[in-house]
């Protein structure tokens, strides 16, 4: 019998503490979205489908070797650029804006799979490059990553974008870019920064930057939601107001409970103790990302775990520090909490392949 | 291929790097769990509060308005429950279905129907009632009732309405409300820390305030104190469900000293005549009766009256929204005299033994012009006694010469002349009480002693309003002392005003109000037609306004063809003598004769008011 889980488990890959978190994590966010969606079971029940497939898709994307990866993300990337081209091209306009490629069955937001195939990709180019990053090498990714977020750019998706661009840095900052040409393209950026809002930024995305910086300016206009979301969250107090008693979530004050928002709700009904509890757990799979990262086998291993996790983290810290006012509303879902498909999808296969690469060992280290 | 130190410093590069930018979210973090924590901890208070303010919304509760009643109890302005029609908009399917079938049995006009569209989708959207038709009558609602359950989302409610059973009997004492201005609601609301908002109506006319008369002066009393009704309600306005209710408090009702049945006899008696009737009761100042006529229905003015009937009542010659009681100015004439000869009395010029030769008219020494009286050849030897009852001019035209203009105007001033009156009256008319300096500023002229001459008389600028005649009829009756009037029983501590006198005694008193009977009683008396209509003893004194004057009858019979040139008919009357209860004044425009024609309406409204004792 213990012969049998032992040539299981010489066969699986797998990782107890981040599956274990993930799925409380996953179950947190049904049961948050059950009070966010007003009580809409068949809203909780779609969400469930997607937990379990996503659940699915991480244990698949933990299998192969991290090889494989290796050695396929120059076509993982060219698929998702293609991808990303025929949104721009054929994509499924709401709200103004070109984000989704309609399959039928399923509305595949594009930008999301090239967020996990862009750093892979960079991981893998940059793994065996001498240290520091040659100039060529640094002006090359940093050209292949400017050009695909002005592609996300474009449809527009500010939050994606921005994510994107964050993570492809991340990866060459972690593959050792020299700190002379952070330092002067740090100062580059912002002596730009003027034309970048003046050329760059659509119209409603300076303004949301202008209401963070008053949101009391126009409270029932673009403040409302910056407002409403402080209202709510500073409502819910230490102990909050009980689940599914959340007035503002519940009488329509807060935009947009069940996707960017949902923290607001999570903050109102459950206070700042069920805030730092969904935090703990957020910090858990962080710390474990760190330790598989600081041990994984070789350098493409790290660099993807380490890629893939500051864009979780990111990706946390942008929403957060969104619903809490301290920076413009961008839209960026909570990652395993608020609802949706492509962008809850990603980042089972994000931690999949992060799975990947911390659980297959070599016996022979490079 | 890297080389084994280079692998090993590149390691440790990226283990540098990695928990950099980890300790970089390391602090991030730690600022929003700061910020968090300041917003749900430390301003805690504050968001727990806009919470609360964004999802309740306070509705005003409209108070029922304070009754008015007469002295005896009888209600004279009251709410009258109205019925309006409405529909619950958030309970309802298809619209014009259900505006089709009620269309069947209840007439709605197209306009009004236009109206509920235009309002309907909002009113749904946030729960609120909307009304189909206003101040059904029987018949509608009879209508409406039997064929209830075909409606389900339709129910008939209750609102007041403002309204007297006697419309034309207090209309410019009690007065009428109406709708309020923006302003004005603000202004309202804000006396009971109040801001203008969505409001529960009592009344079908929604906010109403007090335009006129008693309505107007004692508004804040009648009006009440607004309550409030607190929903929950959504983001969008929605009403959720109600969470608590404060009460309004309905406005105090009004006791008046005004008496029904003084003032149906009064208004009878003037019947559309253009005039006053002023009354008061003696004992504590408070005005009994108050007419003016022609007048108007205050229900109509308060709860709509077609354009044609409005347009027709401000554009009617006879102005019936004017209040002659308080605000027209006549000249008092000779129900003057008994005053006049006060001040001779008081400034030792003549006494009762005192006589002049009447010859019919008086000329003035400097200049020869001639006053005439009424009579013809004159009344003969005269004293003061006579000539009050007969009201000879020339008498008082000879006092008034010998008297100083500013201590007679300081005189007059006692009576009520050029004075406010009364303390609650809806903006009384002090009417004019002329003096050498007022006709310097308006006329640009001196005073010449003939002005003296004529004010002997009660002609020339002097000019009272009947509520002043009332007053001096009053202050008359009650020898020199009197209160302020005023239109509510015991509505404040009084001071009685008493008339400081050197020579005037009591005995002076009893004789004046001697001649005063005398006007109706002796033979002689100008107002003898009354001896058969009254009931009780009056003591009266009649005039007769000149508005042209003329030399003789045939002139004016001339001028009495146009009937707005004929003399206006003034009494003022007081009784039952000798311990007088009420004193009254009538002035009846164009009515010639003061005695005959005032007099009558005067006798009938004193008859009234002691009889009902």
């Amino acid at each position: 019998m213990n012969k049998l889980i032992d040539s299981l488990r010489s066969k699986i890959y797998f990782d107890q503490y981040l599956f274990i978190s993930i799925s409380l994590l996953s179950l947190m966010g049904l049961i948050f979205l059950y009070s966010a969606s007003d009580g809409n079971i068949s809203t909780v029940v779609k969400q469930s489908f997607f937990v379990i497939f996503g659940l699915i898709l991480m244990f698949i994307a933990s299998q192969p070797d991290p090889d494989f990866y290796k050695n396929n993300s120059l076509v993982f990337l060219i698929i998702s650029i293609i991808l990303i081209l025929l949104t721009l091209l054929i994509g499924k306009e709401v709200n103004g804006a070109k984000r989704w490629l309609d399959l039928g069955v399923f509305t595949l937001q594009t930008s999301e799979i090239i967020k996990i195939a862009l750093p892979v990709y960079l991981a893998a180019y940059l793994y065996d490059k001498a240290l520091p990053i040659s100039l060529l090498n640094t002006f090359l990714t940093l050209f292949l990553i400017l050009v695909i977020v002005n592609f996300v750019r474009i449809q527009p998706d500010l939050g994606t974008s921005l994510v994107i661009l964050i993570a492809g840095l991340y990866i060459l900052f972690l593959a050792g870019l020299s700190w002379r040409f952070i330092g002067v393209s740090l100062s580059i950026f912002i002596l730009s920064l003027p034309f970048i809002w003046n050329n760059f930024l659509e119209p409603f995305q300076r303004q949301r930057v202008l209401t963070l910086l008053d949101p009391t300016a126009d409270p029932f206009g673009s403040g409302w939601n910056i407002t409403q979301s402080k209202i709510a969250i500073g409502s819910g107090g230490i102990q909050g107001k009980g689940y599914q008693m959340g007035s503002q979530a519940h009488l329509d004050f807060l935009p947009e409970t069940e996707t960017d928002f949902i923290f607001s709700v999570i903050a109102e009904e459950f206070g700042f103790i069920g805030v730092c509890i969904l935090l703990a757990v957020f910090f858990f799979i962080l710390i474990r990302c760190l330790y598989l990262a600081l041990n994984a086998r070789d350098r493409f291993c790290r660099l993807t775990i380490g890629g893939l996790s500051l864009l979780f983290i990111s990706t946390i810290f942008i929403n957060l520090a969104m619903v809490v006012g301290i920076i413009p509303v961008v839209g960026m879902p909570l990652p395993f909490i608020s609802k949706g498909g492509s962008s809850l999808l990603s980042f089972y296969i994000a931690f999949g392949i992060i799975i990947s690469m911390a659980s297959h060992k070599k016996l022979m280290q490079k | 291929m890297i080389d084994l130190n280079e692998r090993i410093s590149e390691k440790k590069n990226f283990f540098n790097r990695l928990i950099f930018v980890y300790i970089f979210f390391g602090f991030l973090f730690l600022y929003l769990i700061y910020k968090t924590f300041s917003l749900q901890v430390s301003s805690y208070t504050d968001y727990e509060i806009a919470s609360l303010k964004n999802k309740t919304r306070e509705i005003l509760l409209q108070p029922r308005r304070g009754i008015i009643y007469d002295r005896n109890g009888e209600i004279i302005a009251n709410n009258v429950p109205s019925y309006n029609l409405i529909i619950k908009p958030s309970e309802v399917k298809d619209l014009d279905s259900v505006l089709s079938n009620i269309r069947q049995i209840i007439d709605i006009s197209d306009s009004q129907i236009d109206n509920i569209k235009d309002s309907y989708k909002t009113k749904k959207k946030l729960n609120r009632e909307v009304v189909l038709k206003k101040d059904l009558n029987n018949e509608e609602i009879a209508k409406f009732e039997v064929r209830k359950y075909k409606y389900p989302n339709l129910f008939i409610a209750e609102r007041y309405s403002r309204e007297s059973k006697y419309p034309n009997l207090f209309s410019h004492s009690v007065g009428y409300v109406g709708n309020t201005s923006e302003d004005n609601i603000e202004e309202i609301l804000s006396l009971q820390n109040l801001r203008p908002k969505e409001t529960i109506f009592k009344y079908s006319n929604g906010y109403m305030s007090g335009k006129t008369g008693l309505e107007y002066v004692y508004d804040k009393e009648l009006r009440g104190l607004y309550g409030k009704k607190i929903f929950e309600v959504d983001a969008s306005g929605k009403l959720l469900k109600e969470r608590e209710t404060i009460k309004a408090i309905d406005g105090k009702d009004i006791h008046t000293s005004l008496d029904l049945k003084a003032q149906q006899v009064a208004h009878q008696q003037l019947n559309n005549r253009r005039g006053a009737v002023v009354a008061i009761d003696l004992r504590n100042g408070s005005i009994v009766s108050y007419i003016s006529s022609p007048s108007f229905s205050v229900n109509d003015i308060t709860n709509g009256l077609s354009q044609d009937d409005f347009d027709k009542l401000i554009n009617d010659k006879n102005k019936p929204f004017f209040d002659r009681a308080g605000q027209g100015r006549y000249s008092p004439a000779s129900t003057i005299k008994p005053a006049i000869g006060l001040f001779g009395l008081e400034k030792n010029l003549i006494d009762w033994e005192f006589t002049i030769q009447d010859i019919g008219f008086f000329e003035l020494p400097e200049d020869g012009r001639i006053y005439r009286g009424w009579k013809k050849g004159g009344h003969g030897r005269i004293n003061l006694q006579d000539a009050i009852i007969e009201s000879s001019n020339t008498f008082f035209f000879s006092l008034a010469y010998q008297t100083e203009v500013e201590e007679l105007i300081e005189y007059l001033s006692n009576f009520g002349f050029g004075q406010n009156v009364c303390s609650d009256c809806f903006s009384p008319d002090k009417g004019l009480l002329p003096s050498p300096a007022w006709k310097m500023n308006t006329h640009n002229f001196g005073w010449f002693k003939g002005d003296t001459v004529n004010l002997g008389v009660g002609q020339g600028y002097l000019s009272a309003t009947p509520l002043q005649l009332a007053y001096y009829s009053a202050f008359l009756a009650n020898k020199g002392s009197i209160d302020s009037f005023s239109f509510v029983q015991d509505n404040k501590i009084k001071t009685k005003k008493i008339f400081i006198s050197n020579n005037i005694k009591d005995n002076d008193w009893r004789k004046i109000h001697h001649s005063m009977i005398g006007v109706i009683e002796s033979p002689r008396g100008t107002a003898g037609r009354l001896k058969n209509l009254k009931e009780y003893s009056i003591a009266a004194k009649s005039g007769t306004v000149e508005l042209v004057s003329t030399e003789t009858k045939e002139d004016y019979k001339i001028i009495r063809e146009t009937e707005g040139k004929r003399d206006h008919a003034i009494i003022v009357a007081f009784g039952p003598m000798p311990e007088p209860k009420y004193a009254v004044s009538v002035v009846i425009e164009n009515g010639e004769s003061g005695g005959s024609v005032a007099g009558p309406v005067a006798i009938a409204v004193l008859n009234s008011l002691i009889k009902n004792e």
